[in-house]
Order: structure tokens, then C-alpha cells, then sequence
């Protein structure tokens, strides 16, 4: 990457998305979605397949249209305004890139588009190129370059015009596991220098937490959470939030709580200040617990497995059909069906309501 | 270690006897396809009596070569073969355009845009047609009253029926209905075209036929482009779009270059139809407009008997061109999906 990228950076837009909806003849794809994304801003559309993040990603990029709501970009509602006025530029999971022509050429695309001066546009290519270090490959087609390659050539056409905002759909999730790693540190060091707001959809929460600013978290159309990864991660806001993120994610103990004490099977743990509700979800993180004698933590379940993945074991428990999770250190060795406790942390614990999902918070 | 005879004695190879088999199949089907073509060719270039008193096989061995057929064709009557051949060439190339040009522009909206008539509405519109057609024919009304009629009518009920009704069609449907004009026979519809043209004075012009032969052809042009247009990811399109390309820069830049393959093939197919047509051809032309195969038909019912030497002669010369579109457009069919399908 070069020195010069901050030169060619632009004042970045904000964007606005007001109360979008989408429907696909009855399918409400997309639910009364609102979002800010300030100026400059990374943010990461996070959630399962068909959870409406790419539709919201391509009403944004005006490739579907909104069925109600609107959308600002800068000051300017552009709900109605054709993609190729939007000042946008997409990245495809599919890397889009024309087969039949040069790497030059697919990166000057949106240049001679735009009937740029021929001495400009080339200048423009060389630059975009040296960017994403492809100066080399300006005279090869797209299929004769490695998936990584290509990914590059995709990056270089959004950025060569300069545009107001970056839309990405899932553009690392056709490389392999080593080269997304580079990716990911080159898009985000890249985002950071040209400073144009950005939005990236992508399932992986990995993705998400090491990307964003801030994280949209959605399912089924709906917007879930919307915060820094480290607030997402740390504080979800519902079940679903707390079941996604993390790796493994968190464990949940079914319960209830009566006197401002949760208990459950051989449980009790007393909230803070929480009131009483008969159904009510107890989690807790991986890495905040521990393995302990049988009789010693919070809980008793019997092993299931241990895998080493590492810089880690992970301790997997079975008690009737739920599964739980503890994260120990690499040399940790515990013989598999024998029985041990679970101690965590009661103040890193979250309680949620088991049938809306939502987080309990002291009254 | 003993080896059966279709067994291969070597990874990559093959057996010997599947060799055998292979290679004598392969041999049997050339001398199929070439001996005709040779035939051809030598009969061209023997005489009358060389031909009646065959068969002869060998030039110069069997019978004495002769330039008889070709100095008939092309001194006494060339004036009559420059026409057919001129003829040909312009049907045949205009149609070929109007055809691939309107039938990809149709195959590409169908394979981009939702279409979703309205079933009544159709079949009201035939109604008014079958409606009109006998009211002027049989009962013979005003035909400017009976159509202004008919047109109020349409719009009255797409407003009041259509809305009332909404049974869609899909592209799929639209798509069938198309190729389905490829179903019918010729000959059930060339009396009706014949007429059509009459009454307009059309008959024997190259007008006629170039339209004929447009239509007659649309179908597959659809048929074939549809699936092309299908196999480029819309990604790419989508892309360019946010590019700020217009949607004729996109088709230009985007989709042509990469449906070459398509378009070629299409070409090549609808070219060879449109040449070796025949039928529309010996109704619709008489004279001014006769094509080649009309030429070369026609010389089997002479008063002279059946001049297989001229006709020879005159089929070598109708093959050439289309060897040479099939040589030419090779390349660009470097998939293969019709090279081995289409006759030259």
C-alpha cells in the first residue's frame, strides 16, 4: 500500500436508512430496518444466510428497490435515484469481473464509463493498481489470476473512482482460510486510509469483529443489535445476539428466577435485582469459566469431548440434550465421561427472558 | 500378466481392439459423409453421356473430365445464376441480421425482466381479432370503423376485465409460446403467407422473403440466445450498472462480448436455414426473387429430363459460402455446442 492514499481520499458521506422495508410479493424480506452510519464509518451487516443483509446492502446500492423507507446518502434522499447516480461502488462475492477484458481494463471500467481522458484514466489504473499491488498484471484476464488476484482487481475497480460509499457483499468468502486473514488486515488498513464509509455484509462474525466500527446484527429481516463489536460481544442485547457471536458462542442454562435468585438444576445464583419470572435463560461465555472439581462450581455435567485447537482446549459438556462449552488452557487434560463442575463468574453472567429473548436488565 | 483384448495396456491408452472397432467405425462413418460430396463433384465435371452410361468413378480412368456443365452454367446462363446466387445471398444475409438482431434483443429482455401478462387480457384481444376478421370479411364492415372499434373495445375491457381476473403468465410461457411457432409445420401456413403477401403485392420481392425467413427463424434465434444470456452471471451486469453504465452500454461492453459463442452459433444456424430454404421460396418467388434452391430444383424437371451435371454444378457453388461463414465463425464456437450439430 502507498504513502500517497491519503491524498486521494474524499470527504466522506454518512448514511441514512430510514424505516426500509422490503417485500417480495407477501415475504417481508426486510423489517422496518433504521440505521446511521456516520461519515468514514466501517460497518458490518452480520447475520445468517437469508436473514435480508444482502437485500438491504442491494437497496442501498439500488439494485432492488425499497418498498418503503428511505435512504440518505450525505444530505441527499436518494431512495428513488438510479445506482449509477448513487456514487457508489459494490463488491461482489463473485468479484464481478468482466472475462474478456484486461486487468487494465476491468479496473478503468467505471474511468471509460464516465468518457475519463485516455493519459488520465491510465494514470488512474496505475495508481488504483499500485494500490492493491497488481501494476504487474495490468495485461493478464481475470481468469488467469489466483482467487486472491482477482480480489484485488475487484477492490482496485471500486476504488479508482473514488467513491462516496463502499458496498460489500461477502468479499472474502470465496478465498481460502489464509489468504482471508491478509484480506481482511489489507481491507481494513485500505478502508482506514481512503476513509470512505463503508458497509460489509458477511456471516462470519470473525469478519465482523475485526472490521467493524460498529456492528448491525440481524435475522429474519430484523435488525437485532446495532454496537461495537465489543459491545455486541459482550453485552447482547437478546438470545439470538448472545447465540451468534463468539466462537464457540454461549452456553445457556434454562432456568427461572424467584426471590431475585435464578435457579435451575442444581443451579442458584442470585441476580442482581432482577425480578422474578418463571422461564428464564442463564448465559454465560466460554472463556468465562472454568473447569472444577465435581461439587466445587455452579454446575455438574459430564464430559463429551475435549479438543485442542491450539492455543486452547475446549471442553465440551453434555447434560440431557444441551451442550456447554468451556474454554481452558492448551495443556488442560481431562478424561472424556467423567463427571466435573463449571465455575464462572456470576457478574459476567446475562439473563434473558426464554420466550421474548431479550436481555433481563435490573428495574 | 494376460490382458483382455478390450483392456488398455497402459493408463491413457486405449485397448487395442477398441482401437480396431473405433477407427473402422470412424472410417465407415467419413466415407458416408465424403462419398457424396466426391460424387458431386465428379459429376460435375462429366457429360451428359459420361453420367448416363456410369457409374464412373474415376477421372480420367473411367471418363474423360469435361467443362460442359460449368461453361452451361456459367456462359449460356449466367445471367439466370448471378440472379438466384444474388438472391440468395441477400435473403439469406438480411434475414440472417433481422433475425439474430431482434431475436437476442428478445431472448435478452426475457432472461432479465419478469414479464407477467395477463391471461385475459390475451385471450380478449384474440376474441376482438376473431371478432373483427369476421365482421369485415363476412359481413363486410367499414374497416377503419370496425377497427377503431375494436381498439376502444380493448382498452374499455382491459380496464374493467383485466383488473377483475389476474391469471399471469411467465416467462417460461411466453418462452414456449415462442418456440411453439416452430411446431407447425411449414406447409400448413405457407398458403395463408402466400396470400398475405399477395394482397400487400409483396410476391416475388426479396423483401418477402428476408421477412419470411426472419420470422420463421425468430423462434430458435429466442431459443438458443435465451440460454446464452442466462449463463453470463448477472453479477457482472449489476456491476457495471453501479458503474454508471446505461443499459445499452452494459449489453454492449458487458453481455455481447461474452455471448460471441452464442451469437455465432445462432448466426451460423439461422444462415444455413435461410440458404437452403426452400419451400417459402417456390411459393413466394417466381422469378425476380428465385433462390438457389430453386435453381437447383428447378433443373430436375426441365424438358430436357434431369440434368444431374448442371445440378452438381450448381450445388457446389451453393455449399462454398456456407463452408466458408462455418470456417470464419469456428473459431468464435470454440465450445462446441452446434459445431458437430448443424449440416454445411
Amino acid at each position: 500500500m502507498n504513502a500517497e492514499t491519503t491524498d486521494l481520499s474524499v470527504a466522506a458521506k454518512g448514511i441514512s436508512i430510514r424505516e426500509f422495508n422490503k417485500y417480495y410479493g407477501a415475504f417481508h424480506a426486510l423489517k422496518n430496518m433504521s440505521l446511521e452510519v456516520s461519515p468514514g464509518e466501517f460497518l458490518v451487516l452480520l447475520g445468517p444466510s437469508g436473514c435480508g443483509k444482502s437485500t438491504a446492502l442491494r437497496m442501498i446500492a439500488g439494485l432492488e428497490s425499497i418498498t418503503s423507507g428511505t435512504l440518505m446518502i450525505g444530505d441527499q434522499d436518494v431512495s428513488q435515484v438510479l445506482p449509477k447516480y448513487r456514487d457508489i461502488a459494490m463488491v461482489f462475492q463473485s468479484y464481478a469481473l468482466y472475462p474478456h477484458k484486461t486487468v487494465g481494463e476491468n479496473i478503468g471500467f467505471p474511468l471509460k464509463v464516465a468518457k475519463t481522458p485516455k493519459a488520465e484514466m491510465d494514470a488512474a489504473i496505475l495508481a488504483a493498481a499500485e494500490q492493491v499491488e497488481l501494476e504487474t498484471l495490468l495485461d493478464r484476464l481475470p481468469g488467469q489470476l489466483s482467487g486472491g488476484q482477482r480480489q484485488r482487481v475487484a477492490l482496485a475497480r471500486a476504488i479508482i473512482r473514488r467513491p462516496s460509499v463502499f458496498l460489500m457483499d461477502e468479499p472474502l468468502s470465496n478465498l481460502d482460510a489464509k489468504l482471508r486473514g491478509n484480506m481482511r488486515a489489507e481491507l481494513k488498513h485500505m478502508q482506514n486510509s481512503l476513509g470512505i464509509t463503508t458497509i460489509y455484509v458477511t456471516h462470519d462474525q470473525i469478519e465482523a469483529m475485526t472490521l467493524a466500527h460498529r456492528v448491525a446484527i440481524m435475522k429474519d429481516g430484523e435488525l437485532q443489535q446495532l454496537g461495537t463489536p465489543k459491545e455486541v460481544y459482550s453485552n447482547p442485547e437478546n438470545l439470538f445476539v448472545a447465540g451468534f457471536m463468539g466462537s464457540p458462542p454461549m452456553n445457556f442454562v434454562e432456568g427461572a428466577i424467584a426471590n431475585g435468585v435464578f435457579t435451575a438444576d442444581g443451579v442458584s445464583l442470585p441476580t442482581n435485582q432482577l425480578s422474578d419470572l418463571s422461564k428464564v435463560t442463564l448465559g454465560f461465555r466460554p472463556e468465562d469459566c472454568t473447569v472444577v472439581e465435581k461439587g466445587q462450581g455452579q454446575l455438574d455435567a459430564q464430559v463429551f469431548t475435549l479438543e485442542m485447537t491450539g492455543d486452547q482446549s475446549l471442553v465440551t459438556f453434555r447434560s440431557g440434550d444441551k451442550s456447554m462449552v468451556v474454554k481452558m488452557p492448551k495443556d488442560f487434560e481431562i478424561e472424556p465421561a467423567s463427571y466435573a463442575g463449571i465455575a464462572f463468574d456470576a457478574s459476567h453472567a446475562c439473563f434473558f427472558d426464554t420466550d421474548s429473548g431479550q436481555r433481563l436488565r435490573p428495574s | 500378466m494376460k490382458y483382455g483384448l478390450f483392456e488398455p495396456r497402459k493408463i491413457g491408452e486405449m485397448a487395442p481392439a477398441t482401437k480396431v472397432v473405433l477407427y473402422t467405425l470412424l472410417l465407415a462413418w467419413s466415407l458416408f459423409v465424403i462419398f457424396p460430396i466426391y460424387w458431386l463433384v465428379i459429376t460435375s465435371f462429366k457429360t451428359p453421356a459420361a453420367v448416363n452410361e456410369g457409374p464412373f468413378f474415376i477421372p480420367w480412368v473411367d471418363f474423360k473430365p469435361s467443362l460442359h456443365a460449368w461453361r452451361d452454367l456459367f456462359v449460356y446462363d449466367l445471367a439466370d445464376t448471378m440472379r438466384a446466387y444474388f438472391n440468395s445471398v441477400v435473403i439469406a444475409f438480411s434475414a440472417t441480421v433481422l433475425s439474430v438482431f431482434v431475436g437476442s434483443l428478445a431472448a435478452y429482455s426475457l432472461s432479465r425482466i419478469e414479464f407477467a401478462p395477463n391471461l385475459i387480457t390475451i385471450l380478449y384481444f384474440v376474441l376482438l381479432l376473431i371478432g373483427a376478421s369476421v365482421a369485415i370479411g363476412v359481413y363486410g364492415a367499414d374497416l377503419w370503423l370496425t377497427l377503431a372499434i375494436v381498439v376502444a373495445m380493448f382498452f374499455l375491457l382491459a380496464r374493467a376485465v383485466g383488473r377483475l381476473y389476474s391469471v399471469r403468465l411467465k416467462n417460461g410461457d411466453i418462452l414456449f409460446w415462442i418456440i411453439s411457432q416452430r411446431i407447425l409445420a411449414p406447409i400448413v401456413v405457407v398458403v395463408p403467407i402466400y396470400m398475405m403477401f399477395q394482397s400487400v403485392r409483396l410476391l416475388d420481392t426479396h423483401l418477402a422473403l428476408i421477412l419470411t425467413y426472419a420470422v420463421v427463424n425468430l423462434p430458435i434465434v429466442v431459443w438458443l440466445m435465451f440460454d446464452f444470456f442466462n449463463s453470463i452471471p448477472r453479477d457482472l451486469e449489476e456491476s457495471a450498472q453501479l458503474d454508471g453504465a446505461t443499459m445499452i452500454m452494459t449489453f454492449r461492453e458487458v453481455v455481447m462480448p461474452l455471448s460471441r459463442t452464442g451469437l455465432a452459433a445462432t448466426t451460423l444456424l439461422v444462415m444455413i436455414f435461410s440458404w437452403n430454404e426452400y419451400l417459402f421460396a417456390l411459393f413466394i418467388s417466381t422469378s425476380k426473387a428465385q433462390t438457389l434452391p430453386i435453381l437447383v430444383a428447378a433443373m430436375n424437371a426441365g424438358e430436357r429430363g434431369i440434368l444431374w451435371w448442371t445440378m452438381s454444378v450448381a450445388i457446389i457453388i451453393m455449399i462454398i459460402p456456407v463452408v466458408a461463414l462455418a470456417v470464419v465463425l469456428q473459431k468464435y464456437i470454440s465450445k462446441g455446442l452446434l459445431v458437430g450439430a448443424v449440416k454445411g
